[in-house]
This record gives C-alpha cells, structure tokens and sequence, in this order.
C-alpha cells in the first residue's frame, strides 16, 4: 500500500510527488536495520533482492516513461544488459545505489536521482501534522529567519528560529545544506515540516531577537491557512489565496496551484479589481507549483495578444503547447513576479513564460529549476527515486529543467530589512512599478 | 526478368489482388449504419440526452458528462470533472465554443471548429456522405484480438482519421484521429465497446480514448430520444455571444 506524502509541486496532472510506502512494521523495521547496518556488511539474500527489484523499478520508469524512447540517445536495453550485473555482483546497498546513480548519470539530465532511504528520516520527520505556528520562516544564509508572522507580539519579523520541540535547527540546516542532492526547495520544507504538527498543539520554540538574544515562547500550532484541496490522487493540501493593495499597486499571493476553481476565480476577480493599479505584484515565493494548465489560465488575464504561449512541453507521444486564452478584460499595465529558490513547476513555467514573452519583470532568486512533471517514489530497498517524465522548453527557447528561472533583477530577503519590517523583494517590485508610473 | 524482379512482380500482384479482397468503404459505412439500427431508425429521431461517467485513471480523478444534441448540428455538453470544475462546450448558430475554469470563454476557428461542427452534427453516421469528400478502405488489421477493416475518412472541412469497423459485426471498434487545439495536434485512440439499444439505434456506451500520454475513460449511464429540451439548452452563453459578436465586427 502506498500514500502520497504532502510534498506535492508541479503541472496539469503534473505533479512532483513524494510516493512512499505505507510504513509498514516489517518495511519500518527493515529501514532501521539498513541504518544500522555498517556500509561493509555482507548483503542478506532479502536485501540483495530488493536492490535487484530497486534496479528493475528505476530501469524501466525510464525505459516506459522518459519522453524520448530512445532516453538521451541511449539504446536502454543495452544499459540494462550492461548494468544489471553489476548490482547482482553488489556487496552492500551503498554499492547497488552507486551502480544505479552511474546508470542515471548516463543520461545527463537532472531530476534524475537516487536518495539514500537514511536522507528520509532527516527530511520528513514523524510526528508532523497539519497545524503550524502562524508564521513563516525561510532559510537565508543558512539561518532559519522569520520571514511573516500572523502574531508579530509574539513572534517578530526578522527573528532567527534557533530550536523547535527541542530540536536545534541551524545543525539540520547544516547537514542538509552540505547534501547536493537537497535542493532548496526540499531543503525549505524540511525545515516547515520541523514547525508543523498538530493542531493545538503547543511547541516550545527559541528565537534569537533583533539583538540576538534567546528568546523561548509556547507557540500553539495552528489550523493551516486556507482550505483543503486535492487534486485526483493527491491528498487534500491547504491553499490560501491572498490579494490586497500595497498603494495603488494590487499585491496577489497564493501558496499552491491547487484548488482550481477556486483559485482562478480568485485570481481573474482580484486583477479585474486593479483594471486602473500602477502595476500588479503576483508573489510566487515559495510556490512549489500544482496543475500547469492554472499557468496558462492565468496568464490569460494579463496577455492581450492572440496566440502567445508560456512554452511547450514534450512527453512520449504528445507535444503540448502552453497556450494562452487572452481574457476580455486582461489587465495591461506593469506585472512584477516574485521568485525564489522554492518556486519550482508551475511557478517557473508561469515566471519563465511571462518573462520570455515581456510580459512580467522577474524579481528575487533563482527558481527551483524544477519544471519537469518529475514523480518521487519509494524503491524497494527503501531509497527515494525522482525521474522527470517530460520535458518543458519555456517560450525564449530554454528549457527551464535544470537552469530555472534566472530574475531580470536579483534581489534577495535579508534578515536585517525584515527587522526593520521591509520585504526587499517586494520593495523592489514597488520601486519598478513606481518608476514605471513616473516615465510615462 | 531477373529472379528479383519476378518476385517484386510477385508481390504486387499479391498486394493488388489483396487490395481487391478488401470491400468498399461506401459499404462498410452503411452497414454500420443496418446493423446498429438502419436508416429509418435513426432518421426516426430529431434531438437526444446522454449521460454519463468519466474517469481519467492517471490521475484517478471522477466526473460526471451530459451532452444534449439536436438536428441538424446542435450541440451542448457538460463536463464536471472533480476539481478541475465545469467544462462546457458548445456549436450553435455556426459557432463552436468552449467554457471552463482555466481558460474562461473561447470562440473555436479553423480546424478545431469544423471538428466541433463535424461532431455536432445529428445523426452523422447516416449522413456521412455529405460529412466527408473521401473515404477508402485501406487494409485489415485486429482490435482487441477482434479482425477489422480500416477505413480512411476524409472529412470536407479538419483532419482524417481512420476508423476500424469488425469484419464479424460490422460495428465500429476503433477511431484514431488526431485532435485540434490551441494546445496543438493531439494523436487520439478512441476504442469503444459495449453497444446498447436505446430506442432502435444501437449506441456504444462505453469508449476508452489515448490522448498522448494520457488516458480517458467515458460509460453512457443513459440515453434518451426526442424528450423535451429546453428551448435555450443551444443558446450561446453571454460572454461566448460577446466574443462571437466582437470577431464578427472585427
């Protein structure tokens, strides 16, 4: 049996998933006795197995679902004949995971890993739940900051999160920063899902303040923003929607491409209501993506022109244009995106497509270079395996697999403007929007 | 004449005389037509309601499809398919359009509309000659383990598409076509199965269709003929009648 963790980014139907086994006792046991298990141990004939099965697993989703049928080039049923030997002669599962990683790096692609089933325990801890604690903290120069907070009389813009539940952040921030294969985007939800869990339940959490001094409170965890939304087989995720005037400019946040009617209503009413702003703001901070179509369907209330497109996306057997439908009513004034390193899937297909065709100026910091419709499993042997399942060429030309979004102005969140209750990301949009007023 | 010419010559006559085994596509056309109900029984009837299911199994996601049709070439359905919200679509009064919650109102042109007006038009498969300038029987092949004849349409207006009817029933199994979007040209598989009578027409309710990568399942819960339908049913939603009346100033 299998469930689908709430790590959940990306398009259309596509969706970067985490699938993982339901833990079951014999398969949790089975994990702990690899962690323990010294790296030059002799294999079991179970074990053996299961690394077996694990390569038969990752050599045929990319032999039935990679997007060229002849992957990278590659004649796969020779890259079978050539390495599944090798992992039959494997003397440790560290050693069958190398004879995998060398077969996937045959390929040259990213979104194509393997990840030790240790990795795991460090980024989705047990015990997390729905509740968090009515602010948000990314990580900025490898500190957990305070980046909004819900109850700024308790906890304040700026502050540094130094432990949770007794647990010290900046060391988990550390290891996993070390980790190549920890993305930002893992690497940002590790950390939220060390300040989630149940609801009403009350965390003792420490802060370093303005003038870094220890500060411990109780926070209560809190039901999440918005409202629950799944997606076919993807458990209900909250989605919040958020639009509001910064001055005459309209500011729109949303944390999912999800909850599709919703949304999109949301959206094409809040940029009907700033048909005469100065500029409209759409921050995409931290957006891991959702359904793609939403991309386009968005992109329609502010393109005008007919037959434009966000860009193209190839899977085995179809190429599919990310068309735009201009609405009626689209806005035409000045656009701002904000972005980060947790923007990844349809955020970037959104950023990158505006960005190419004009249409938006790109604020913050590189995307998540995550725009393919890549799927996480769980293999046999208890490893993660991502493999990406398409293609997407953004409308410039580039794909955005692998090289992101790139902002037309770099501006990163700092510690100090947050406490001094400034958002320098945002600023710099307003600024933009501002001079954009003023030249004409 | 060398060894190889005389079985290239061979192998011709082979072909050709293959080819004249084969029966007319005029033929197999109107006897899809008899053995699904004849002439008079689909003539019999002006307008019709279906219902239905649809899965899309990827994604294992659920909806419910009602389509209301009427002669000569109304057409309106609904989808409502889990989150993605209600679909609409339409041809009416020569325009052929579609609504839904990503894309808001869309006017169809070129290809895309005369496949809209192709699919709307009632009781197609008894017209089917003034629906396509040529069609051609161009081999034998097997769906589902069952032998059937391919059939070339060439509508007068949008894309061919090949259409397999058994050899045994005379029923049509398969279409492979390809459909037109601004999403771009998609190849599509439609395989459709358990036909059912329904007032003397014998209706397939069930299809299963290949869109690229992705897979559709639809089941006709229920089908009704010449009932009442609201006189508006065809109308054009408003903001399709705006967008409608702005090309046409244009």
């Amino acid at each position: 049996m299998r469930r689908v963790s709430r790590v959940a980014p990306a398009k259309s139907n596509r969706y970067i998933r985490i699938v993982k086994p339901r833990k079951s006792r014999a398969l949790a046991f089975f994990a702990l006795v690899l962690c323990a298990l010294p790296a030059f141990a002799q294999l079991t004939a179970e074990q053996k197995q299961l690394n077996l099965a694990s390569f038969e697993a990752v050599w045929s989703a990319i032999h039935d679902k990679h997007w060229e049928e002849k992957p990278a080039g590659l004649d796969w049923q020779v890259i079978h004949e050539e390495y599944r030997p090798q992992v039959e002669a494997a003397t440790s599962t560290d050693a069958a995971r190398a004879v995998m990683r060398d077969m996937l790096g045959r390929l040259h692609q990213t979104h194509f890993a393997i990840f030790p089933a240790a990795v795991y325990q460090v980024l989705d801890p047990s015990g997390a739940g729905d509740g968090w604690p009515a602010f948000e903290a990314h990580v900025l120069n490898g500190r957990v900051i305070v980046t909004e907070s819900l109850n700024p009389e308790t906890v304040k813009l700026g502050w540094e999160v130094l432990q949770t539940n007794g647990a010290d952040l900046p060391p988990l921030v550390a290891k996993l920063q070390t980790d190549p294969a920890i993305h930002e985007l893992q690497l940002e939800r590790a950390v939220a899902a060390r300040l989630s869990g149940p609801i009403d339940a009350v965390r003792p959490m420490t802060f370093a303040d303005a003038a870094n001094a220890r500060i411990t409170r109780d926070v209560k965890l809190i039901p999440p923003r918005g409202n629950f939304a799944g997606f076919g087989n993807l458990p209900p995720q909250p989605v919040f929607f958020q639009s509001k005037m910064l001055g005459n400019t309209g500011y729109i946040r949303f944390n999912m491409f999800l909850d599709l009617v919703r949304v999109m209503t949301e959206f094409g009413d809040a940029v009907q209501k700033c048909a005469h702003c100065d500029g409209i703001v759409i921050d995409l901070r931290g957006n891991p993506g959702g359904i793609g179509g939403m991309a386009m369907g968005m992109a329609g209330w502010l393109v005008s022109q007919q037959g434009q497109r966000l860009g193209t996306m190839y899977m085995r057997g179809a190429t599919l244009n990310f068309a735009i439908n201009p609405r009626t009513e689209a806005y035409g004034g000045p656009v701002a995106v904000l972005v980060d390193g947790s923007s990844a899937s349809t955020s970037e297909i959104f950023a990158g497509g505006l960005k190419d065709l004009g249409r938006a100026r790109i604020f913050g910091t590189r995307t998540a270079a995550a725009a393919l419709p890549s799927v996480i499993t769980r293999l046999p042997n208890g490893d993660g395996f991502q493999y990406a399942v398409a293609n997407y060429i953004s409308e410039g030309g580039q794909a955005l697999e692998g090289n992101g979004v790139i902002p037309d102005v770099e501006v990163k969140l700092t510690r100090e403007a947050l406490l001094a209750g400034h958002d320098s990301v945002v600023d710099a949009a307003l600024d933009w929007i501002r001079k954009q007023k003023e030249s004409k | 004449m060398t060894r190889l010419e005389r079985i290239a010559l061979l192998a011709a006559c082979a072909a050709a005389l293959s080819a004249q085994d084969l029966p007319k596509a005029e033929t197999i056309l109107d006897r899809f037509v008899e053995v699904t109900g004849g002439k008079a029984a689909y003539q019999k009837h002006t307008h019709e309601k279906m219902t239905g299911t649809i899965l899309v199994p990827e994604v294992g996601m659920t909806g419910n499809l009602i389509r209301y049709s009427a002669a000569p070439d109304k057409e309106y359905s609904s989808l409502q398919l889990g989150p993605l919200g209600k679909a609409e679509s339409g041809f009416s009064g020569g325009i052929a359009w579609e609504k839904n919650a990503i894309t808001g109102p869309r006017v169809k042109s070129g290809d895309e509309k005369a496949q809209a007006e192709r699919e709307a038009r009632f009781n197609a498969q008894v017209d089917w000659r003034k629906i396509f300038a040529k069609v051609e029987t161009t081999g034998s092949d097997t769906v589902n383990g069952e032998d059937c004849y391919k059939v070339q349409v060439t509508p007068n207006l949008g894309k061919a598409e090949t259409q397999f009817y058994s050899k045994k029933s005379g029923l049509l199994l398969k279409t492979a076509t390809t459909a037109v979007s601004p999403m771009g040209e998609i190849p599509v598989e439609v395989e459709v199965s358990d036909y059912k009578n329904f007032d003397g027409v014998l209706v397939a309710t069930r299809s299963k269709s290949k869109m690229g990568p992705q897979h559709l399942e639809i089941t006709i819960t229920d089908m009704s003929f010449d009932q009442p339908i609201a006189a508006e049913q065809f109308d054009l939603p408003a903001e399709i009648k705006a967008l409608a009346d702005k090309a046409a100033a244009k």
